[in-house]
Formats: structure tokens, sequence, C-alpha cells
């Protein structure tokens, strides 16, 4: 419990949060209230296709958030200080602190996981509001299945952020990789058109949890394969194995290594 | 107690430590002293539970760091660097190892007074001079009022004053009872200090004793240090 008391301190005092607290509160607001503009007239006219997706893409794109977070929790670790202060590293310290780098590993997760819960429950909370405020009395109703769904993508990515980022103890790759992933191009949704298999990449697995509905109609790319119960079971499936792995290689590594 | 026992340590197929022992008694203050590259970051890291070794042990009281309860309390340590993330100010920084440590943010402050950052608490750590982190770094290690401190260089780039400070705290920790392990390759501003010396060279002990008994014949522990650090590469040339 102090261990985890140690890692939200450490979050919540590093400036970089705020920037994943921001992009994660309001940036699915902004891109729902768009979409909802956007769609507007067809909704009013009762042709709109996306009816069921307005409000839920605002939380896809606001996944990047948590990505940041998830991978901040770590790269802050192992942030190199200058040569001339001496080339130290956050981590030493960290593990003179707490003993068991399991109980350490632990923690970190467990502050990452509670953030990210939080952090959706806000981007959930501003994105309904954004919705209502311009669609008003055509908005979707949210259902709260699918919300909870978003929550644990939410949840779940921060985790994968956080497990590949301890992998690699650098933070420029896994930032780069899993927000291009999540907003320009999807590398689950390219290679779908390859292999079908695709569909239980962890993104693509996890987004059945509240993206895909039955009556969905944007073309093949997003039908629904799983339920949203499976989805999230693959996803978090993902995120045991990434974790588990990244959990042995930091017990086995040297900090100096 | 710190308990050193075969120390042995391989990097890839470069050998850093072959088989080291020595001790750090209660009440002394032990100078662990060797060239850069000789080994005593590695055995400082072995000890704390940073790094692992490949054969022999590293003790803390008889434990080695893994199996201590509230390390913080047993043991405190201030190895390379700051040991903080740049963009974080100094007493944050203290605040999250204090939580780790089940300790108040009050006890943050003394410690801060002791090493004398009071007012330099709230600027960001990347904007420190390399004095004042060794402060922090200090600081760090003071939190849980341990018995055992465990310091690597802590000398190195402090200013005379800053070397005088902690002379005379080390000197007082070690008369109250505690241990101090230090490493370092500056032997002029340690002989006042340490009451044992161990000698390390290429992860090898080469003198473990008294002051007295290590600086033997020669007339100083630099004289000392030079003669035992160089003999083998003297016998070379």
């Amino acid at each position: 419990m102090r261990a985890f008391n140690a890692e939200l301190s450490k979050l919540f005092s590093l400036p970089g949060i705020w920037l994943a607290f921001l992009i994660g509160a309001i940036a699915p607001a902004v891109i729902a209230a768009l979409d909802s503009i956007a769609e507007k007239e067809e909704i009013i006219a009762g042709v709109s296709t996306r009816l069921s997706e307005v409000g839920y893409i605002g939380l896809v794109l606001g996944v990047q958030g948590v990505i940041i977070l998830g991978v901040l929790a770590v790269s802050s670790e192992y942030l190199t200080e200058s040569s001339e202060s001496g080339g130290g590293q956050q981590i030493t310290t960290s593990l003179t602190v707490v003993s068991s780098r399991l109980h350490f590993l632990l923690a970190k997760a467990g502050a990452v996981t509670v953030i990210s819960i939080l952090l959706c429950i806000v981007a959930i909370m501003t994105t309904v509001s954004a919705t209502h405020l311009v669609l008003g009395e055509y908005a979707p109703a949210f259902e709260w299945q699918r919300l909870i769904g978003a929550i644990c993508y939410w949840t779940f990515t921060a985790l994968l952020a956080l497990g590949i980022t301890l992998l690699t103890k650098n933070g420029i790759i896994p930032l780069a990789v899993l927000m291009i992933n999540s907003s320009v191009v999807s590398f689950s949704v390219l290679l779908y058109r390859v292999t079908k298999l695709a569909v239980y990449l962890p993104d693509r697995a996890g987004a059945e949890m509240f993206m895909f509905t039955s009556d969905t109609f944007t073309g093949s790319l997003f039908v629904r394969y799983n339920t949203p119960f499976t989805g999230g079971l693959v996803m978090l499936a993902w995120v045991v194995v990434i974790f588990i792995a990244a959990a042995i290689v930091f017990h086995r590594r040297d900090v100096a290594a | 107690m710190l308990t050193i026992n075969n120390l042995v340590k391989h990097r890839g197929n470069q050998e850093i430590l072959s088989g080291i022992s020595f001790k750090a008694r209660p009440g002394r203050v032990t100078g662990f002293l060797g060239p850069n590259g000789a080994g005593k970051s590695s055995t400082l890291r072995i000890l704390l539970g940073l790094d692992r070794a490949t054969s022999g042990s590293a003790l803390i009281n008889g434990k080695p760091f893994a199996e201590l309860h509230n390390p913080l309390a047993t043991v405190g340590a201030a190895l390379d660097g700051f040991g903080a993330h740049r963009m974080r100010t100094g007493r944050a920084h203290l605040r999250w190892i204090a939580r780790a440590a089940g300790l108040s943010n009050s006890r943050v402050e003394e410690v801060l007074e002791i090493v004398g950052l009071t007012n330099a608490a709230g600027k960001r750590v990347g904007k420190y001079s390399l004095g004042m982190g060794r402060r922090l770094g200090m600081a760090a290690a003071l939190l849980g009022d341990p018995k055992i401190l465990i310091l690597d260089e802590p000398v190195n780039g402090l200013d005379p004053e800053g070397i005088r400070w902690i002379r005379t705290f080390l000197r007082e920790r070690a008369q109250s009872g505690n241990t101090v392990l230090l490493s370092s390759h500056l032997m002029g501003e340690l002989a006042e200090t340490v009451d044992d010396v161990v000698i390390i060279k290429h992860g090898t002990i080469v003198a473990d004793g008294t002051l007295e008994e290590v600086i033997g014949n020669h007339s100083t522990l630099e004289e000392a240090f030079f003669t035992l650090t160089s003999e083998i590469a003297g016998a070379v040339v």
C-alpha cells in the first residue's frame, strides 16, 4: 500500500502527466462534439448510419491520454540525468526504497490502473455532455455496458503501454508506435485486410468492447467479430502476457545493464 | 554490519568482481577505495539489490537486500547521480520516497534542513548544481534515519564547504554507532574521514584493514593507495 501511495505521488508530481490528463479528459469531448456537428443533419433526418458510434469515436482517440500515462510511469524511471550530474536514474532510488521488484511493479500498475479508470470516467462525462450539448434530444442514449467497455479499453491500453515501456526502458518508441496506432493508422485494421486473425490483436479486440455494435454499418472493416466480452478477454490476455514477460525481464535485469 | 562474502560478478565475458570479501562494521566509517572502473559501484549496487551477483553474497545485517522489510529504515543509499527525475522539485522527490516508507511530510522538511536544501526544495531537480544534487541524494538516504549508510562517491562535485560538511556529518553518524560505507577514488579527502580502508583494483581486494594498518610504512593514505594499486602495472612496465 505504501509503494502504491508512492507511485501515485510520483505520477502526480510529474508535469508530463498533466498533458495526459488534458488529452484524456478534453480530447474525447472535442472530437465527439465535432463528430456530432458533422453528423447532426443526418441524425435529425434519421438517415445516419453512424448513430451508434457518435461520442464513442472520441473515447477511442482519447485513449492517447492513458498511453502517455502508462509510458511515462515507466520511462520517467529510466530517464538518464545529464552526464555532469553523474548520469543517474530514478530507478536506482525507486528500487532502494521498495525492496521487492514485484511489489514495485504491482504498485506502479495499480496506480496507472486507478488513474486510467478515473480519467476515463471524466472523459465519459465530458463526452456525453458534449454530445448532448450539440445534438440535444437527438443525442444517442449511452449504454452503460458500452461505457464500462470503454473504461476497460482505456485501462488495458494503459497497462499495455506500461508493460511495453518496461521492456524497452525508453518511452519514445512505445509512445510513437502506440499513439500512431491509435490515431493515424491502426496496424490491426491494415492487417485485417490481409488476415482475419488481426481481429485478435489487442486494440481491435479491445475496441469490440464498445465500438462495434450489431447494427454497425461502415463496410467490412468494422464488422463485429467477437462479442464485447470475448473482445475484452482477448485484450486482457494480451495485457497479462505482456505484463508477465515484462515482469520476468525486469526481475532479472541489472539496473546497470 | 555489511558483509561481502566471495562476491563474483560477470558481465558478458568480462569479470567485474573476482571473489571479493570484506566487512563494514558499526561505529566505523569504512572507505571503499579504488581507481575508476575497479568494481566499487558494482559492489555497492549488488549490496543494494540493484544488480545480481554471479556468485557469493552481499548481506545487510545478515540478510540480502531483497529480504529487508522496510529498507529505508535499515539502509540509506546515495549512488551515482541524483537519483531523481529532473522535472520534479526536490521536495516532491523526497515526498514520494517518504510515502514509500510510510513517513510524514514533516520528516521531509527535517532532512531538507539537515542537508541545507530547504531554500532550494521548491526548485526543479534539473536546475540543481552538482553539489545540490548530491545533498538531495543524501537527504533521501537519511529519510528513514537508517543505521547503515551506503554512499557512492559522496564528495564528488562538492565544494570545500560541502566536503567539510559531509566529513563531520559522517564522523558523527559513526560515533553514534552507525555503519557508514563510502566509496571514493579521491584519497586526500578521505584520509581524515575513514576508520577502516578497503582498496579494490581490477575487481580484487588489494588491502583491507584500519587506516593505520593500510597506511603502514607509507607517509600518507594516498601514497599507500598508489603503491598498492600500481604494483602490478609497475611490474609490467
